[in-house]
């Protein structure tokens, strides 16, 4: 195979590819040895200067390599180049161009690099302000870079009888990853399509979350990179003030990367919530919480000396935790715990390097050097701001060990089922369940903690002169934050005491950072942002409550809430019969009807809120939808749509269609299954089936069927049935009806879908009607022009020619001589003129039958004698006579005219989204506070 | 006794607390047999593809019944109260989660495993060549 000169590849994307991959590796390696040098020499200054000099040249080298290789990747995505592996996998013809983006991160290696990508972004600025601590700070940089580039890196290394593979480059041939016969065609690539993108992530969500997340993920290195510098430095002061803008940027990108994943889950995915403890959504929270740690004990530590061995701690496992989820969701061993992990790739010992490496060289360290960070000697005194934030970091620690150790549990099945095969590995019976249970306390006491330690100050300071306005303001706050909650509690309802002390102390929250805002505002606005952060999250909370909690489905009659119904009593879901209203919870709802945009179908779902006079209070549409594969074989997903209100979201979400609408496989079931009963039945009579009365009012062959018109038929039969539904107490005409056209038959089969019935015309109808010609028993005639005859009691009469006829089974070619008799049929009733044609075509005589649907007449003009003036016809007539009627009647249809719903009412879950809004506005405010205050003291 | 030792105590202590309450929160899978009047379990098993699904959507559009042949081979019915799931007769692996009640498991849960979408696929050829 090697030897084929195969047709219209552009190898040089991946020399160019496999060039940046080698080079940006090497150029890394070298960056990180030169980094390492020039600490280890920082004595020396000069010498120190040059190495570290090296090191930033190295890795301007491997950024413009990444950068080189992405721009390439790019390209031949952009370009359809099918011939490369990943290209092949992600993009596909009718892709549109919009979601090259997407089809670009959605694979693992395309997340690598805009993970790298990001890393070499924050660099620019990192390595800008850094000043002593470049060297340190970049070597991590730089060794980060490596261990992500040997995931692309795509070498093997021969091992005994296999091959070690190191990485999986973007940039591999197709064909060298797959052998396939096609690849002997030499023009293969002018037989292949592309995969595609995965329909469910075809939406501009999938544009903005991953890069958004991956640049949260890429900053956390910042605060480790710093934290392991002072280590390194033996400096555990000076790395404090230069980066804790870089935690809260950090803080607030990981933050709203998050937010927009439960965003896209909650608005265009059929999750139905915005949270769900997936162990994916687990991993990224829990890094974030940690640096939420350590920018509270980073501050404390600025402030007061107090607390630094825990800044370096949290620091450190905040980014070794992104490392960690990096390995859950990468290497396939979450399994089937998780609805939405990458698909394995075969990298899993490459992902515990790289855990390794950054956990045993940071906490390695830190260990080091850990008697060497000094605390004050005294302890923190008890009424201080310090103190208690410190209590609240460890809150936070207890919050992210118990996630990460529920999260881990298939990983802890793995290694003992490494250790003993019959080992049974363990599961949460039921996660949210269980996440909820412990974490609502951590954040009762969040919220408490974050209201009450804003008014402390730093050492305890003047505490003697605080400690009255204190008290004096505490009872002020609870007594308050009870009243809002009770006066809450009229519309939410808060179930159990639990639920109550959550409501009371996110109220607290709230309310005792708002007035620190209000108070603050005049003098220190700037500071103001803590409070802010601080507001979001008890906010936040409160939301969760309020719509988790308390959501209602529209689509069911009781209230949801697990603890008062039984499970199976909570019915989510109902059918709704297109063009039947439904009438739930106060509303009227009605699936109008449906229509195609590209992919999609919308499902158009009227709603009419009710007042108690059945008045209409309100109407709108919601357009919930379905997504079909990319082959339109069955449909792939389903997206909801939303009716927003500042009070309260209207969720509508379809799950479930008729089958024979779900696939081509279960259509062509349903189709197959379908049993026709043959019926013969005479003009007027009555039959009865499935509760209607159907009488056989005539037959016609001019049918009014609008499916038939739709066509051009050459002839067809229609029969009209007066149908009497005694169920619905409804009347109506049904005109099942058959049409030929170019030797086809076409059945225009009659549905009554409430019933389940479907009628239509048996076949043998058409052929008593439509005598086949070999079975016609015709008739000659030969008459000269102006002349009659008569035939089954009509007149017959010649009345001259049309020298150029036309006609539906006539093709005029050129050489063709042919003459069109205008004959006139009459019996007095009825009066018709047909054209019979003669034609002579390569001197061989041939006719055009010509055919009378009201008298079933089949005219051939058969003959020209030119020395009499003679013309002669054949003429038959088919069995207009026999008055019967044959039906075929399938019953017990499944019906396909309805949608499976789910409708919910999220109340106030504004609260949850413009709290958590409000908490990243306030970290990314902090984040250009401590910026501003940086360069102002510079 | 020093501040920081209470806290450490403290938290110590919470936390054994919180391993042992949450200890029950998990299990390893049931199997039939060990479901019955055992409050709610998780089972893994197979669709037992010789028997009947059903699936009425026109009359009740929360109940999707199938039978689960479990790890030990007992085959019993099944009632998702859920419409039915989306390519659920491609599953491999199936693990529901709910109560067994008068010999049917009534289920509210249930995650499939399925063949990777996209692995070990024949590359697609365009339409029109489907004959080489």
């Amino acid at each position: 195979m090697n030897n084929i000169s195969y047709i219209g590849e552009h190898l040089w994307v991946g020399q160019v590819g496999h060039f940046a991959i080698i080079l940006g590796f090497v150029s890394a390696l070298f960056s990180a040895f030169c980094y390492f040098v020039s600490t280890k020499n920082r004595a020396n200054i000069s010498e120190a200067e040059s190495w570290k000099r090296l090191g930033r040249l190295s890795f301007i080298i491997h950024g413009t390599m990444i950068i080189t290789l992405i721009s390439v990747l790019f390209f031949a995505m952009y370009n359809h180049y099918y011939e490369y592996n990943y290209v092949f996998a992600h993009v596909s013809e009718d892709l549109p161009l919009k979601y090259i983006l997407s089809a670009f991160w959605e694979g693992q290696e395309g997340s690598f690099l805009l993970w790298m990508f990001w890393h070499i972004v924050l660099s620019i600025f990192v390595v800008r302000s850094a000043g002593k601590f470049e060297a340190p700070v970049m070597f991590i940089f730089a060794i980060a870079q490596l261990l992500i580039v040997s995931m692309i890196l795509g070498i093997h290394i021969p091992w005994g009888e296999d091959a070690i593979r190191i990485g999986s480059n973007p940039t591999t041939l197709l064909r060298q990853v797959n052998e396939a016969p096609i690849f002997a065609n030499a023009d293969y690539l002018s037989l292949i399509k592309g995969r595609g993108l995965n329909p469910l992530l075809q939406n501009y969500w999938m544009t903005i979350h991953p890069p958004v997340l991956f640049l949260g993920f890429a900053s956390t290195i910042v605060p480790f990179a710093y934290a392991f510098a002072g280590l390194w430095l033996n400096d555990h002061k000076g790395w404090l003030k230069q980066s804790l803008h870089w935690s809260l940027f950090s803080a607030g990108a990981l933050g709203t990367g998050i937010l927009l994943g439960s965003l896209w889950a909650y608005v265009a995915l059929s999750f139905g919530g915005y949270w769900a403890w997936d162990p994916v959504e687990n991993a990224s929270l829990v890094p974030w919480i940690l640096i939420i740690a350590g920018i509270h004990v980073h501050i404390v530590s600025q402030n007061s000396g107090y607390s630094r061995r825990s800044v370096y701690f949290f620091y450190l496992m905040s980014f070794i935790m992104i490392l960690y989820s990096t390995f859950l969701t990468r290497s396939g061993v979450l399994g089937d715990t998780s609805a939405h992990a990458f698909t394995e790739m075969g990298l899993e010992t490459q992902l515990i390097l790289l855990v390794s490496f950054f956990t045993v060289a940071g906490l390695g360290l830190f260990i080091y050097r850990y008697k060497e960070i000094k605390n004050p000697e005294k302890e923190e005194e008890l009424p201080s701001r310090e103190f208690w934030m410190f209590i609240g970091a460890l809150i936070l620690l207890f919050s992210a060990t118990l996630i990460t150790i529920s999260t881990s549990l298939p990983v802890f099945n793995k290694i003992m089922a490494y250790f003993n095969p019959a080992y049974e590995g363990q599961v949460i019976q039921d996660p949210v369940e269980h996440f909820n249970k412990y974490q609502m306390w951590i954040a009762v006491f969040i919220a408490i903690l974050s209201g009450l330690t804003m008014f402390l100050r730093f050492g305890g300071k003047n505490w003697e002169m605080q400690r009255r306005k204190f008290f004096k303001k505490l009872p002020i706050y609870i007594s308050i934050s009870i009243l809002i909650t009770l006066a809450t509690s009229m519309v939410i309802n808060f179930y159990a005491w639990q639920y109550w002390v959550l409501g009371i102390s996110t109220v607290f929250g709230m309310v005792s950072n708002f007035d620190y805002i209000i108070e603050k505002f005049r003098t220190k606005y700037k500071m103001s942002w803590a409070a802010l952060a601080h507001f979001g999250f008890s906010m936040m909370i409160l939301g969760t409550i309020t719509s988790g909690l308390n959501q209602r489905h529209i689509s069911t009659n009781p209230f949801v809430f697990r603890e008062i119904f039984t499970e199976n009593d909570v019915k989510k879901y109902v059918q709704l019969i297109k063009g039947q209203p439904l009438f739930s919870q106060g509303y009227l709802i009605t699936y109008v009807n449906d229509s195609l945009i590209d992919r999609e179908r919308h499902y158009k779902i009227n709603f009419q809120k009710l007042n108690d006079s059945m008045e209409v209070v309100e109407d709108f549409d919601l357009y919930p939808n379905s997504i079909y594969e990319n082959d339109f074989s069955k449909v792939a997903a389903f997206n909801p749509d939303t009716k927003h209100y500042f009070g309260k979201d209207i969720f509508t979400c379809v799950v479930s269609l008729p089958p024979s609408l779900m696939s081509l496989e279960e259509a062509r079931k349903v189709e197959d299954s379908i049993k026709y009963i043959p019926r013969l039945l005479a003009i007027h009579d009555t039959f009865h089936v499935e509760g209607l009365i159907i009488k056989v009012d005539s037959i016609s062959f001019n049918p009014v069927n609008s499916d038939y018109n739709n066509h051009t038929h050459e002839a067809g039969i229609e029969v009209v049935l007066d149908v009497e539904d005694t169920k619905l107490d409804k009347k109506y005409k049904l005109y099942p009806a058959i049409g030929f056209e170019d030797a086809l038959l076409y059945q225009y089969q009659q549905p009554v879908i409430e019933a389940g019935v479907r009628i239509k015309l048996g076949e043998k109808m058409l052929e008593r009607y439509f005598t086949p010609d070999d079975q016609m028993n015709y008739q000659d005639f030969t008459i000269k022009n102006g002349d009659s005859f008569t035939y089954k009691g009509y007149t017959f009469s010649l009345d001259g020619f049309d020298k150029a006829p036309t006609h539906p089974n006539y093709n005029a070619e050129a050489g063709d001589l042919a003459l069109g008799a205008k004959l006139s049929v009459n019996n007095g009733k009825m009066y018709e003129t047909v054209l019979p044609i003669y034609v002579i075509r390569d001197k061989q005589p041939m006719s055009v039958k010509s055919y009378s649907p009201m008298t079933g007449f089949h005219i051939r003009f058969s003959n020209i004698d030119p020395e009499k003036e003679t013309f002669s016809f054949k003429i038959a007539q088919d069995d207009r006579a026999a008055n019967f009627v044959e039906l075929d009647i399938a019953t017990d249809i499944p019906r396909n005219d309805y949608v499976i719903l789910q409708a919910t009412i999220f109340p106030a879950i504004n609260l949850f989204w413009v709290g958590s809004i409000l908490m990243m506005i306030g970290l990314l405010l902090g984040a250009r506070d401590r910026y501003i205050k940086l360069k102002t003291t510079k | 006794m020093s501040r920081s030792l209470v806290i450490s105590l403290v938290l110590i202590i919470a936390g054994i607390a919180v391993f042992i309450s949450a200890s029950k929160d998990v299990s390893t899978y049931a199997n039939f047999k060990q479901a019955t009047n055992n409050g709610k379990v998780k089972i893994v098993g197979t669709l037992a593809k010789d028997m009947p699904m059903k699936y009425d959507p026109q009359n009740t559009p929360n109940e999707f019944e199938f039978f689960l042949n479990d790890n030990e081979g007992v085959v019993k019915k099944v009632i998702l109260h859920q419409p039915k799931p989306q390519d659920f007769e491609m599953s491999e692996q199936i693990v529901v989660t709910g109560e067994m009640q008068d010999d049917v498991f009534n289920a509210s849960e249930i995650l499939m495993k399925c063949p990777s979408k996209y692995k070990n696929e024949e590359i697609e050829l365009k339409g029109d060549v489907s004959g080489l």
